[in-house]
This record gives C-alpha cells, sequence and structure tokens, in this order.
C-alpha cells in the first residue's frame, strides 16, 4: 500500500467517525511511526535495487558440493588414498571424525556433465537444475567459521555465530519495510527431507535485537498457516467483520480520551489481521494453480507442505511483493549413505528448485526476484565411516562449499571461484558469508555498511565488521 | 503528502532541550551534550580503541584531545576544521565511515569549545552524588522525593503534571505492576470505598505482601538470567532449572536485599558455610545456553559459556556491553580486551563440560529438595536416627547374643552374608544349563571356554541416569582376558554397559555411541593369574567417569579414563534398548572369557564402601565365626554383626534392623528424587586463563587473572581475586553503577522505559538518563536503605509521577511522544505473561500454585515437530497444568511459546533486560483465535450470566470490570448491547454454531446455560479482552 493510501486509511479512521479528538500533529506523528514501520527506513535503498525482493532456498543440513556442483575428476584416481596432510594441513575436524584413524578420498559416484552455453559442470544429481544453468551463477568458493549445525546456520542466517542477532530477513523488513498491506514483508517454511535431519530454531527468522515486527513469520501447512489465523469453528468472517467493527468503535472511544497513537495502530493492526485471515488462505490454495504448475514443480508439489508446494507458494508470495520469503528444507546431515540419501534428497529439491527460476522467468520476475539456493556448509572429500564400491559418508566441511544464486541483478551462466583438486581449501576467489550478505543487500540496493541498528552502543549491522558484494557476479 | 518527519523532529529537539533553560544561549555540559556525539560518531577511530589500531588522535581522553582542542578557540581547533572541512578527502567522519554529523552536532562540539571544552569523566563511572531535592514553584504536589525532581524539570519545560488517575484506573494500574494480575472487583470496591487518606498506599502495601509479587518481578529477572527449560542450541534437550525459578520468587517475596541478593547468585557457594539455597542461587550463571551437538570442539563451547556470563552479569549489574571487548580493545568505554579476560577469569574455573549433557543438567549440579522433599527427608533421618539409637543403646546385649549364636555357628551349614537392599539379581552359576561347572570361590562355578556364555535374560536393565552396582567372582589360569558380564550389543563397539577384562586390566564400557557418547576407563593394574579375585564396579547415574568406581578384592582402584562423553541414554528416542544380561560375554565372538566364575550380583544402587569391603571378604560367617574375634578383619567383623541383625537377633532387634534398612533405602530413594540445579563452583586444580586473541577460543594470549575495569576505580588489595570478591564490589557503595542499573530496571518495569532508555548501557553510547539527579537520588535511596528492594518499589508507586493519569492532551503528546519528561502517567501494553494471565483470571480459570516443575499449556500442534530432532512434539498438559502463570510455562529456547513470541518476551537465548513492546497483526490473531483465550472468554461469558443477575447491561458491566476493571461508560454499553444482540442472533440462527464455539478448550461448557446465550456472551467476553486496554496498563 502506498504512502497515501495508508492517510486515507488512517483518516477513515479518526476523521470519518467524526469522533476524534486527535490533533493533526498527533496523528502526523502516528502515521510518520506507522510509514516507517511499512515503508522502511528513509533513504533506503541506498541507490536503485536490481532485486525487488528475495526467495532464498535453505538447504538445511548441508548438501555435499562433491555430489553436486564442484566436479574433481581427479579424485577418482585417489579413491581411498588418505587425504594428503599438505592438503588438511591440521585443520580442525569435527569431534565425530576427530579420532578417525585414515581419511579415505571418496570422489563422488555421480556423474558430472557440463550444460548450458557456459558449459556449467553439474552433476547427474540436478538434472533440472542443469536446464537452467544459463540463469544461475554458481559459486564454488563459499566457506564458514562455523563446524557445527546451530552455529553454521546461525551464522548464515544472522552474520554472526551465537544467537541473539537478527536474521537477513528481519534486517531487510526493517530496512525497506514492506511492500504489501495484507501479508507479512518476511516469511519462512519449514519442509522435511528424507535423510538425517536437524534441528532447526525459531531464531532462524527471528529478529534479534531487532522489534519483533520485523521477525519472519512462519507459514505452515497446517490448518492455520499462521498461527492463529483462523477464526473458532462457528465464527463467521462476517461475525469477525461486525467484531472488528465495534471493536474498532471501543478502541476510538479510548484514544479519543487517551489520545495515545498505540491505539490507532493496533486499530489498524486488527484490519490487517482481518485481511490476512482472508488473503493467507487464498494465497495458501494451490487449487487455483493450473496443472501445467505442477507439472513444472514435479509431482511433489500437490502435497501440502512439501518443498516443491512450499515453491510455488513462494513464487506466489513474490507475487504478492513479500520481500523476503525463505524456505528451509531439512534433511542434508548425510554423515552416512550419503549416495541414497543424497539421491532421494535431490528428487525432492532439484525439479522444483528450478522450476522456481524458470516459472519466474517466464512470468517476467526473474530480473527483480533474487533467488538463493544453498546450505551452512559444505561436506568433506574422505569418507566418513568406511568407504566401499557404492557407499560412504562426509563429516561437516565448512573449508568450502557451493551455492547458487539467480535472477535480482546478477549475472547468469557463470561459475565463480575454485576449489584445490580436493574441493578441501579455496583455490581462488574465496568469498564469506559477509560477502555474500552485502551481495544480496547489494542486490536490494542496500550499501551493507550503512544498514545499521543501534544497541548496547554499537551499531550493528548484518555483515558485522566484514563482507563486500561480489562484484563479478553482478550484472 | 508532506513529509511528517519534520514535526517528529521538533518533538525531539523539544524535548532534548527541555532538560536545559527555555531561553538564552544554552551551556553545554560535556558529558550530556557533547560525548555522545564524539562516541557516536568519532570513537569508532578515535576512541579507547585507537592504539591498537595505531591511530594518533583519541578524542575519548582530555589529555589525548589536547592536540586537537584549543579551548576557547573553535577556528583553531583542529577538530572543528576537519568537521567542517569543504574537501571530502579532509572531512571527519570520513565517507567510507557512513557516519555523518548534523549541523546541530558540529555547532554543540564547536559552542562546548567556545565555552571551554570543559572536559568531565562519563557520568556513569562516577559514583551517584545524592543532591538535596530541588524546590519548585508548587509545593502541594510532590508526595515522596522522586516528585521534586520530575517537577523541576517539568516547571523548567513549562510544563504541568497531570492530575491523578482515577482510583479504577490507580488501582489496575499499580496491581498489575505490583502482581502481574489485574485486581478482583471486590478490591476494587473496597478501595472505592475507602475515604482514608493513605487508602491507596494500604493497597500497594497489601499488594507487596501478596506472594503474586514476587512471581511479578521474577519474570524480568528470568529474562536477564536467560532461564529456559532447555540447553539450546541445536538439540536443545530439557534441563531442570526451576528450583533456581522458584528460588528467585521466593527471594522477592521475602524482600531479600539487593545486595544479599546479588551476592547469593555470583558467589553462593563460595559463601562461608554457605547453605544449598545460596548454592541453588549461583544457578543464575548457569542458566546460559549449552551445547551437546555431536562433533563440537568442548573448549570452543567452554568458552562461549564464559563469555555468555560475563555479558550477562556486565549487562545486568554494571549496565556495561563488557562482550564488545572480546576480540579487540572496546570502541566507545574505557574497557582493554584484557580488562575482558580479567572478568573472564572470574568465571572461568567451572568444572563444566563444553558438550553439555543432552538431556537433564550438567555438572558441576546439586541436589535441590523442596520444602516438601527436604520434610520429608529430614522426618526420614529422624526415624532413622531412632532405630540406631535404639541398636546402639542395646549393644552390650546384641554383643553378648552375638557371642552365644557365634559358637552355635559351627555346627550349621555354611551361610554367606551379602547386602539385601536393591539387590536386583543374584546368579550362584553353580549350574548353568550346557556349561560345565567346577568347584568355585562358593560352591561351584561355571566353567567358560572362550566360546560360550550364560544368558540371564532381562537383569540389570539400567540406564545411563541409574545408579547400580555388578559384583562377580572370576578365575583365570592366564592373564584374565575377554568379558566377564554385560547388557550391551554383542561387540566392542556395541551399545550398553560391560565389564570386560582386556590383557590383565579390568575394563568398564558404558557406551551409547562408541566413537563420541561413552564412558570407557580401565584399571592401571593387572589381575594376578591362577587367583580368584572379586571384581566390582559401582556407576552413581552421573553420566561421568568420575562416577565410576572398580573396585578389586575390596580395593578400589586408580583407573585410566579413555572416553569420558557419555551423553545419550540406551533407550533413546522412544526406542527401548533391548539386550539380555551376559555372563562371559558382551565383546563379540572373539573376546569370550577362558576361566571360571563365580556369584554374579547386581544391585539397582551404589553399594557404601562398608558393604563392599563385607562382600569381597568372601568368607561364610561361619568361618569368621570360627577365627577368633581378635584375628577378624574390620570388614569380617561388620559383615558377621550384619548377618547376625538379619537373622538371629533377639526379634524386636531384627524388627528394628529390618526398619533400619528399609528406612535407608527409602532415604536413598527420596534423594533420588530431589531435583537438582545447575550451580557454580570452583575447580579444585585452578584453571589458567589467557587473553584469547580476536576471542578465538584456541589462540591463547597473555596470561590474565581475575581483576576489574581500572574506570571503575576498584579497590586495591587481594579481595578480588574471585567471584566472591566480584560479588562483593558489585554491591559496594562506592560502585557507581549496580544501583543505578537497578534501580533504572525497576523505574523500566512501572514506566515502560528506563530513566536511561538504554537499560542495557550505561557506557558512553548509552542515552544520557532524562533525569539525571532522580537517578542518582534514587541509587543513593536504594544504597541507603540497605538494598531494600520492596521499599524501592513503594516509593516508586506511591511518587505523584506514577499516579498521574495517563491521559494526555495532544499537545504534550506532540511535545513529548515518548513521555521523557513524565507530565503524565505511564500507559504501556502488557508484557506477554500479564496479556495471558490476566485473561485466565478473569475467567476464574487461572491456577495459583508457586513453583514447581515447568508446565504445558496450549500450544499448536506440530511446531516442534517441523523443527525438532527425534523427540517428538510438544506435548501439552491437562488439568491444572493448562491453566498456571506464564511464567511455569516450559520455555523451549529454540522454539519457544508462540504466544509469548508474539507478544515480544524476551527468547531467553541470552541476557535480555530491555522491555520492548510492538503492534502487530499476529498479537491481533494471537488474541481473537488462540483457544487459551477463547476458552477464557467463555468463562468470563459465565461468569457474566451467573454472577451478575439477568439484565444484560449489568452482566456486560460485570465482564467489562472483570477485564478493564471499571464499568462500561453510557456509549461503551451500548456499543457492547448492540455486539451481544448482534451475536445473539447470529447464533439463534445457528445452535451447531454456538456449539462449536463453545467446545474451544479442554473444559465444557456450564450445561446449565442455554449454548446459544452463552456463545454470544462468550463473543462479546473475547471482544473485550481484545481491547486496547485490555493489553494496557492506563
Amino acid at each position: 500500500m502506498t504512502a497515501d493510501k495508508k492517510l486515507l486509511m488512517t483518516r477513515r479512521h479518526f476523521f470519518g467517525a467524526g469522533a476524534t479528538g486527535l490533533g493533526t500533529a498527533a496523528l502526523a506523528s502516528l502515521l510518520g511511526k506507522d510509514l516507517r514501520a511499512e515503508a522502511g527506513l528513509p533513504g533506503l535503498p541506498h541507490f536503485a535495487p536490481k532485486a525487488k525482493r528475495v526467495i532464498y532456498l535453505f538447504q538445511h543440513g548441508a548438501p555435499s558440493q562433491l555430489d553436486m556442483f564442484d566436479y574433481k575428476p581427479a579424485l577418482k584416481e585417489r579413491r581411498g588414498l588418505n587425504l594428503p596432510e599438505s592438503i588438511r594441513m591440521g585443520q580442525r575436524l569435527t569431534g565425530m571424525t576427530a579420532y578417525q584413524a585414515t581419511f579415505p578420498t571418496a570422489p563422488t559416484i555421480f556423474k558430472f556433465d557440463q550444460h548450458g552455453k557456459s558449459g556449467m559442470w553439474l552433476s547427474e544429481l540436478v538434472p533440472r537444475t542443469a536446464k537452467v544453468a544459463d540463469d544461475i551463477v554458481l559459486i564454488k568458493s563459499l566457506h564458514t567459521e562455523a563446524i557445527n549445525h546451530d552455529p553454521a546456520v546461525t551464522f548464515f542466517q544472522t552474520g554472526f555465530q551465537i544467537a541473539g542477532r537478527p536474521s537477513i530477513g528481519s534486517w531487510i523488513s526493517y530496512g525497506l519495510g514492506s511492500e504489501n498491506q495484507e501479508l507479512p514483508a518476511f516469511v519462512a517454511m519449514v519442509s522435511q527431507g528424507t535423510g538425517n535431519a536437524q534441528a532447526l530454531a525459531d531464531r532462524a527468522w527471528g529478529s534479534g535485537f531487532l522489534e519483533t515486527k520485523y521477525q519472519g513469520v512462519k507459514f505452515r501447512s497446517a490448518a492455520d498457516p499462521v498461527l492463529y489465523l483462523s477464526n473458532p469453528t462457528g465464527y463467521s468472517r462476517d461475525a469477525r467483520r461486525r467484531y472488528l467493527d465495534d471493536l474498532a468503535k471501543l478502541n476510538e472511544l479510548n484514544a479519543k480520551d487517551y489520545q495515545d497513537p498505540e491505539i490507532s495502530t493496533r486499530i489498524a493492526q486488527y484490519e490487517m489481521a482481518f485481511k490476512m485471515q482472508a488473503s493467507v488462505p487464498e494465497l495458501t490454495d494451490l487449487s487455483t494453480e493450473p496443472a501445467s504448475t505442477f507439472e513444472l514443480y514435479g509431482p511433489d508439489s500437490r502435497k501440502p507442505g512439501s518443498y516443491a508446494a512450499n515453491c510455488i507458494l513462494a513464487r506466489r508470495l513474490a507475487e504478492r511483493g513479500v520481500r523476503f520469503i525463505q524456505l528451509f528444507h531439512r534433511g542434508w546431515d548425510q554423515h552416512n549413505n550419503l549416495p541414497k540419501q543424497i539421491r532421494e534428497q535431490c528428487m525432492q529439491t532439484d525439479q522444483p528448485s528450478a522450476a522456481l527460476v524458470q516459472d519466474l522467468k517466464q512470468r517476467g520476475m526473474l530480473d527483480d526476484t533474487l533467488v538463493v539456493w544453498g546450505g551452512e556448509f559444505g561436506r568433506t572429500v574422505y569418507s566418513q565411516g568406511t568407504l566401499t564400491e557404492d557407499n560412504y559418508g562426509r563429516d561437516h566441511h565448512p573449508r568450502c562449499f557451493s551455492m547458487w544464486m539467480a535472477g535480482g541483478g546478477l549475472k547468469g551462466g557463470v561459475t565463480y571461484g575454485e576449489t584445490d583438486e580436493f574441493s578441501y581449501n579455496i583455490a581462488e576467489n574465496p568469498v564469506t558469508v559477509h560477502d555474500l550478505h552485502a551481495t544480496i543487500l547489494h542486490c536490494l540496493g542496500i550499501d551493507h555498511t550503512r544498514l545499521t541498528y543501534k544497541y548496547q552502543g554499537r551499531h550493528f549491522r548484518l555483515t558485522d565488521v566484514h563482507g563486500q558484494a561480489i562484484r563479478d557476479i553482478l550484472a | 503528502m508532506t513529509s511528517p518527519l519534520p514535526a517528529l523532529l521538533l518533538a525531539a529537539i523539544a524535548v532534548s532541550y527541555a532538560a536545559g533553560p527555555v531561553t538564552g544561549p544554552k551551556e553545554i555540559e560535556f558529558n550530556r551534550d557533547v560525548r555522545p556525539i564524539l562516541s557516536d560518531k568519532c570513537f569508532l577511530c578515535h576512541g579507547p580503541d585507537a592504539v591498537a589500531k595505531k591511530i594518533p588522535l583519541r578524542l575519548d581522553s582530555e589529555a589525548a584531545a589536547k592536540r586537537a582542542i584549543v579551548a576557547g578557540d573553535p577556528a583553531a581547533s583542529a577538530v572543528i576544521r576537519r568537521i567542517t572541512a569543504e574537501k571530502p578527502a579532509l572531512r571527519m567522519p570520513p565517507l567510507h565511515s557512513g557516519l555523518k554529523l548534523t549541523e546541530v552536532e558540529v555547532q554543540t562540539i564547536s559552542d562546548w569549545i567556545k565555552q571551554g571544552a570543559r572536559w568531565q569523566k562519563h557520568w556513569a563511572f562516577i559514583p551517584p552524588v545524592r543532591k538535596p531535592l530541588p524546590q519548585t514553584n508548587d509545593r502541594m504536589w510532590a508526595k515522596n522525593g522522586i516528585d521534586n525532581f520530575v517537577l523541576e524539570q517539568l516547571e523548567r519545560a513549562g510544563l504541568k503534571p497531570s492530575p491523578e488517575a482515577s482510583r479504577e484506573t490507580l488501582i489496575r494500574r499499580v496491581t498489575l505492576d505490583l502482581t502481574g494480575l489485574p485486581p478482583t472487583i471486590a478490591e476494587i470496591d473496597a478501595f472505592l470505598a475507602d475515604k482514608s487518606p493513605n487508602a491507596y498506599e494500604k493497597v500497594v502495601d497489601r499488594l507487596l505482601a501478596s506472594s503474586r509479587y514476587g512471581e511479578r518481578m521474577a519474570v524480568r529477572w528470568l529474562d536477564a538470567a536467560r532461564y529456559a527449560d532447555t540447553n539450546g542450541y541445536q538439540f536443545d534437550g530439557e534441563r531442570n532449572m526451576w528450583r533456581w525459578r522458584d528460588w528467585v520468587i521466593d527471594a522477592f517475596n521475602r524482600n531479600q536485599p539487593f545486595d544479599q541478593f546479588t551476592m547469593e547468585q555470583i558467589a553462593g557457594d563460595l559463601l562461608p558455610n554457605s547453605t544449598t539455597a545460596q548454592k541453588i542461587a549461583t544457578g543464575f550463571n548457569r542458566n546460559h545456553r549449552a551445547n551437546t551437538e555431536d562433533g563440537i570442539i568442548p573448549e570452543e563451547y567452554a568458552v562461549e559459556y564464559v563469555v555468555d556470563r560475563v555479558e550477562t552479569m556486565s549487562a545486568v549489574f554494571l549496565g556495561a556491553t563488557l562482550g564488545c571487548a572480546r576480540c579487540h580493545n572496546h570502541k566507545y568505554d574505557p574497557f582493554t580486551q584484557k580488562n575482558f579476560y580479567q572478568m573472564f577469569a572470574y568465571f572461568n574455573n567451572v568444572p563444566e563440560l563444553g558438550r553439555a549433557m543432552k538431556y537433564g543438567n550438567s555438572p558441576p549440579v546439586v541436589p535441590a529438595p523442596t520444602r516438601d522433599q527436604q520434610a520429608k527427608l529430614d522426618a526420614l533421618i529422624g526415624r532413622i536416627d531412632s532405630e540406631r539409637r535404639l541398636i546402639e543403646n542395646n549393644a552390650s546385649s546384641i554383643g553378648s547374643a552375638q557371642k552365644t549364636w557365634e559358637s552355635s555357628l559351627q555346627t550349621q551349614s555354611p551361610e554367606y552374608w551379602a547386602p539385601s537392599g536393591k539387590l536386583t539379581g543374584a546368579f550362584t552359576l553353580d549350574e548353568s544349563g550346557t556349561l560345565s561347572v567346577a568347584p568355585g570361590r562358593f560352591g561351584k562355578a561355571t566353567v567358560f571356554d572362550g566360546k560360550s556364555f550364560v544368558d540371564l535374560g532381562h537383569v540389570g536393565s539400567f540406564d545411563i541416569e541409574d545408579r547400580f552396582t555388578l559384583s562377580a567372582w572370576i578365575y583365570s589360569d592366564t592373564k584374565p582376558d575377554g568379558s566377564i558380564i554385560s547388557r550391551m550389543a554383542d561387540n566392542p563397539k556395541g551399545k550398553g554397559y560391560g565389564i570386560h577384562t582386556d590383557n590383565g586390566k579390568v575394563h568398564f564400557n558404558m557406551t551409547s555411541v562408541y566413537a563420541d557418547d561413552a564412558i570407557r576407563l580401565e584399571t592401571e593394574d593387572i589381575l594376578t593369574p591362577k587367583q580368584w579375585h572379586h571384581i566390582l564396579v559401582t556407576y552413581s547415574g552421573s553420566r561421568m567417569a568420575s562416577g565410576v568406581s572398580v573396585v578389586v578384592d575390596g580395593k578400589p582402584q586408580p583407573v585410566k579414563v579413555l572416553l569420558d562423553t557419555l551423553y545419550r541414554p540406551f533407550n533413546n528416542a522412544g526406542k527401548p534398548f533391548v539386550q539380555s544380561f551376559r555372563v562371559g560375554s558382551g565383546w563379540g565372538p572373539e573376546r569370550r572369557f577362558r576361566g571360571l566364575i563365580d556369584n554374579v550380583q547386581i544391585y539397582g544402587r551404589v553399594l557404601d564402601t562398608n558393604e563392599i569391603a563385607a562382600m569381597s571378604v568372601g568368607l561364610s560367617v561361619n568361618a569368621i565365626a570360627a577365627k577368633p574375634a581378635a584375628n577378624r578383619t574390620e570388614a569380617e567383623q561388620r559383615q558377621l554383626r550384619w548377618y547376625f541383625l538379619e537373622h538371629a537377633a533377639a526379634p524386636e532387634i531384627r524388627e528394628s534392623w529390618r526398619r533400619f534398612v528399609q528406612l535407608e533405602s527409602e532415604r536413598e530413594a527420596l534423594e533420588r528424587s530431589f531435583p537438582t540445579v545447575m550451580v557454580m563452583a570452583e575447580s579444585p586444580i585452578p584453571k589458567d586463563t589467557f587473553l584469547l586473541i580476536r576471542g578465538a577460543y584456541d589462540k591463547h594470549g597473555e596470561k590474565v587473572t581475575p581483576g576489574l575495569p581500572e574506570v571503575l576505580d576498584p579497590p586495591s588489595g587481594g579481595l578480588l581475586n574471585n567471584r566472591l570478591g566480584l560479588a562483593k564490589w558489585l554491591v559496594d557503595p562506592n560502585n557507581p553503577l549496580t544501583a543505578r542499573v537497578t534501580v533504572n530496571r525497576f523505574w523500566q518495569m512501572r514506566f515502560g522505559a528506563g530513566l536511561v532508555k538504554t537499560t542495557e548501557d550505561f557506557g558512553v553510547q548509552g542515552d544520557w538518563p532524562s533525569h539525571p539527579d532522580l537517578l542518582d537520588w534514587l541509587a543513593t535511596e536504594f544504597i541507603r536503605t540497605k538494598w531494600d528492594v520492596k521499599a524501592m518499589q513503594r516509593l516508586i508507586v506511591t511518587s505523584a509521577t506514577y499516579r498521574q493519569q495517563s491521559k494526555a492532551a495532544p499537545e504534550l503528546i506532540q511535545r513529548d511522544p515518548d513521555n521523557r519528561l513524565l507530565a503524565r502517567g505511564p500507559r504501556r501494553r502488557l508484557p506477554a505473561e500479564m496479556v495471558r494471565d490476566q485473561a485466565l483470571f478473569s475467567a476464574g480459570l487461572l491456577v495459583e500454585k508457586i513453583g514447581g516443575p515447568s508446565v504445558k499449556p496450549y500450544q499448536p500442534v506440530g511446531l516442534w515437530k517441523e523443527q525438532n530432532m527425534q523427540d517428538g512434539d510438544y506435548e501439552p498438559g491437562t488439568g491444572e497444568d493448562l491453566y498456571r502463570r506464564s511464567l511455569y510455562t516450559f520455555w523451549k529456547r529454540t522454539i519457544p511459546p508462540p504466544m509469548m513470541s508474539n507478544f515480544d518476551a524476551a527468547a531467553r537465548e541470552a541476557c535480555v533486560v530491555r522491555e520492548t513492546r510492538t503492534n502487530t497483526p499476529l498479537q491481533a490473531l494471537n488474541l481473537m483465535n488462540d483457544v487459551t483465550f477463547t476458552e477464557a472468554a467463555r468463562f468470563i461469558a459465565q461468569r457474566m450470566m451467573k454472577e451478575a443477575g439477568t439484565d444484560s447491561s449489568a452482566r456486560l458491566s460485570h465482564g467489562f470490570r472483570l477485564i478493564l476493571g471499571r464499568a462500561p461508560v453510557a456509549n461503551e454499553l451500548k456499543l457492547l448491547q448492540d455486539n451481544l444482540a448482534y451475536h445473539r442472533d447470529y447464533f439463534a440462527s445457528d445452535v451447531d454454531k454456538a456449539q462449536s464455539l463453545l467446545q474451544e478448550g479442554a473444559t465444557r461448557a456450564d450445561a446449565s446455560l442455554a449454548p446459544q446465550e452463552l456463545a454470544a456472551y462468550a463473543s462479546v467476553a473475547s471482544l473485550m479482552l481484545n481491547l486496547d486496554e485490555a493489553i494496557t496498563i492506563q
């Protein structure tokens, strides 16, 4: 909703009923407050944004770069050989493999091929992603400081390993505000994979020290897509309308007495809630989608709550102007039986992820929507547990891993960064988590050094005191 | 439209200038006006960390800043030249910093230099000075000292205080503020009827005496102390800290002075003769999150825990952001990185695990009996003592009877003694199916050939938190090798426990996952071949190697711990662990026992040393009796006496002994049932603390010892070398911060914002106090009254300032939107817990019971499951558990109770001292549709219909009063009537709709009331609960 419409709406509340003693100055200050909440910070965006919104497909548990994205043909020769100390360089390992006697090199069993005009190397696990190779930029040189899931996810989500800071989506809704009046600015969704799942904390979409209104609203596949959305059984929308009208009248009487702008804000929030009661079910009702949509996103997409269904929802949210949409798909933590597990995970995720890119593109939305795909770290080249002909496991590996991004101001068909021959260390163009954040913000027209919030005396940033947008991949 | 900003800006300027004279040239005060600018815009580079960054100019100290500031001459001052420079390349702050000075800020700095550039130490680091109460023009308004300060500022700003709030408003405000619950109608009526001049003060005293007060005060302390019922991080398993939570409630209720309250929480364990309660208090510093994830590096997280303690302690008591000096010197405040690690050193000497226990509490812990449990224990001990005395008093007759009995033993067949309490399995192995037997240590023993084993079925099904004792006798021709007894999957890495021999050493394991979730240890000494050995292992249920004791032939053995990281129970994630108890097997077919095994005994408790010594004697009582008394060992003597008391003493003595043994086992069971609480303790061998370079756990810099930042002028001498010294200093009257920071938080509880708005930061980046002299006066008053917390609450809520109405004229709202000048009463939304508690209370549903384990009220299905590990979903409680006060709601850190999160509750992952309030659509949905509130609405409807006659006006007014504490005015009543009429109509057409609505919640609707009518009233009650006023303290 534009500022002007907002003014009108509020005006109706105050003047329409002819029942207000609120002075214009108070109204102005009330509006100022509201406008800031919805329109974001003054002065933002800092420069013309390429992307208006972000869809972040978080692959929770850490997908193996070696089996999907980071092609290392030479490893075949080294199969079963101990990882050379010259490569490991005494780097710390998790407690799960630190006591392992040997570190047998485990080349992937999956075939890689070149795809698209750029000849991007991708494995057979992601055939659909391969079809959109020319639309994506594959970054092979991400690295992180964390070695365990919870701190690593927290780092990706908040720019810091220890809990307490705002998530990326809440930073963005704080900075840029909302584009719409009927849905939250930041929506999170969780889906279940088939493999080993790790726990996911609410803080992943929390607002940390920012006000809680900036936190992500979790959409669920339950009867209530948003908590407490539905009226009690037997209570109709008409009844709720009448209820809210009377509630507003009573609240206005009190507002007249107390002059506290919070009361008017409360009235407006109840209106927003009422709108959400209609807009969210409409949004989450996929029955209006044509059959072609389900064909595009794959058979899973008819199952509510699946990753594929969430990808369709992500597109629908994007269409409705939701600023930051984040999917979390669990089950990538493949310490054992990786080949079987990753195959199943990819069956669930490859088609819908690629479909989302295609779908946005065919609707002309890929230009101003940034899609991000990736997990919290990578996986080791050496096998965790016994290496056999067709089976191996991989432990956590923070020193290099792959992600891909698409749309929203980025080049397509680009592979960025390189790792060593073991996919153990980064060989060129390292990208930190802060760099990734800076890049995402950059696409949204935000200078990451200037999106700050003062707390405990410090001007906090999503990127802490680090980070640089990756210029080479910007279109 | 025009931007609303100018109006806001004007208001802000009006406020900031209000503190100074209204007209005439403003006198600049460094602390109030200049330092905030320098700090915010310059200190990042030219601040305390400039040295490390090799930047020559520092603006945080007077001496250093002289090079760029010429007092009285702005034009000659380099500072002014640089901040006004035309050329972007010369201009400060530099472009890349993202910082910018406003014109007003530049002018302020310039004026200050012109006025002489007078420097001041940061106000919060100077101990508070108690100024005399200011004189005010209005001599009538002030009710206590607070008001003089507030009024003085109002008069300077040309404002008048607001009139006192109505009595109905006042009693609701103060009742919610002091007890967290609204007043009852009877309480309101009594107050309205009380014409005495101190009627209000009487209400306040009644509220302060209520035990609800402690519950109310505790909640904010739990936020600050990041109290929760789970460990946080990834796995987020349950822990038990509720005994600490109950200690806090109790401390507030008995009005423990704040200095004691502080001392006990920081160093209760170090107080002379510290009590259990004082140890429980130290749980404050163990409430931080704890990581249990597989594969973490324990040292990394051990450091995080200590960092968390420093950050929490400094935020809560000092209003200091010491955590900012973890990786480098503080950018704004005069805290060095070394200062941080000196603070760190106070909290670094805890014998704790970096990787915490997945379930339950992690050491160090203490048993923390509740009052009831303690009373039961005392009674049991009394009864045990009286049985003991009975036996002692009859010592001589028992002795002579025993002698007679001993001589009679020679003619009888041999009898053996063994402890009887909690014996869960005893196997003589005199015959073992197809296995052959041979003469054994006692009668016969089973012969093991390195292949066969004996399966004893399902005995000894202990898990990792159980206590047990295992005992067996073994004989081998060679160095014993192979499994003796076990209950584990039959392979060396199998899950379960077992005693084995490995090349002559005794090896014990408790294994959940072989690699990193197990205890393994072995004796240092080697067993002698061709000799019977008594092997006994006790395990205390502690999940730690230190809880295992290996005893060979009655002698406790030195052991080598091979692994000490047991976290997961054998029965895990709902999957029961099924293995039978085997003799001679457990390490797989390769490592079966060769030799003889005799008399296997299994106890469900830890035998004491005397019992163990007696067991290892290995002689029949007859044989012992045959020895001359002087030749018997102490253990033999004891064994004989015990056997006699059990079997052969006079009937009344036997009975007394039987009771004694029985009571001892009851005592053990009772003590086992005590909740524990994680506490602070000091390692016997002090740990070294190092400065950590860039804050990294593995990058040691110089070694440091405990100490305090110099800027806070700590007393010299050795008093400060441990937590007790630190605790004493925190509450030393010369400490500039603790009293200020604490009264400021109390103020925040009553006014929605502190006098210093940044309750978490009293450093140079913190906000300037709205009423500096008042803050200091309150701080000194707090110390003067010996840190009397209730007296401080009383002082605040009986002030005229607090009692003002919160209604205001639009001009005042415009002039001071945030009410920093306090020309009106505080109006703020209820904190999360009160939103729910009030609804339950008004409904008559609230179950008031202080303390106890946390409970699980309603929560939407599936929330845990969709984000959890294997632990399944949230299981809501039943009955009373659904209606307890919200401070007892089970708090899972990674997935907090959604209603609490919606209403801005602190997440409890880290210390939070600032209260925040937002206003969102999710709150609206929550209040309208959450079963908590729809059920409460039905109960309020029932109360309307049953307690207020038959007239709908009276009924509606009653409901209104139950929730808002006042009767509706005419046009409100009219609206309510209309709404009721609408809902009557709505439900009249469809009784099913009414029935569905009435089914909300675990309770049934009152069947004596017509469902359609009840549903209509319930709908109006819901509307009342959703009023802004209902969730607001007006």
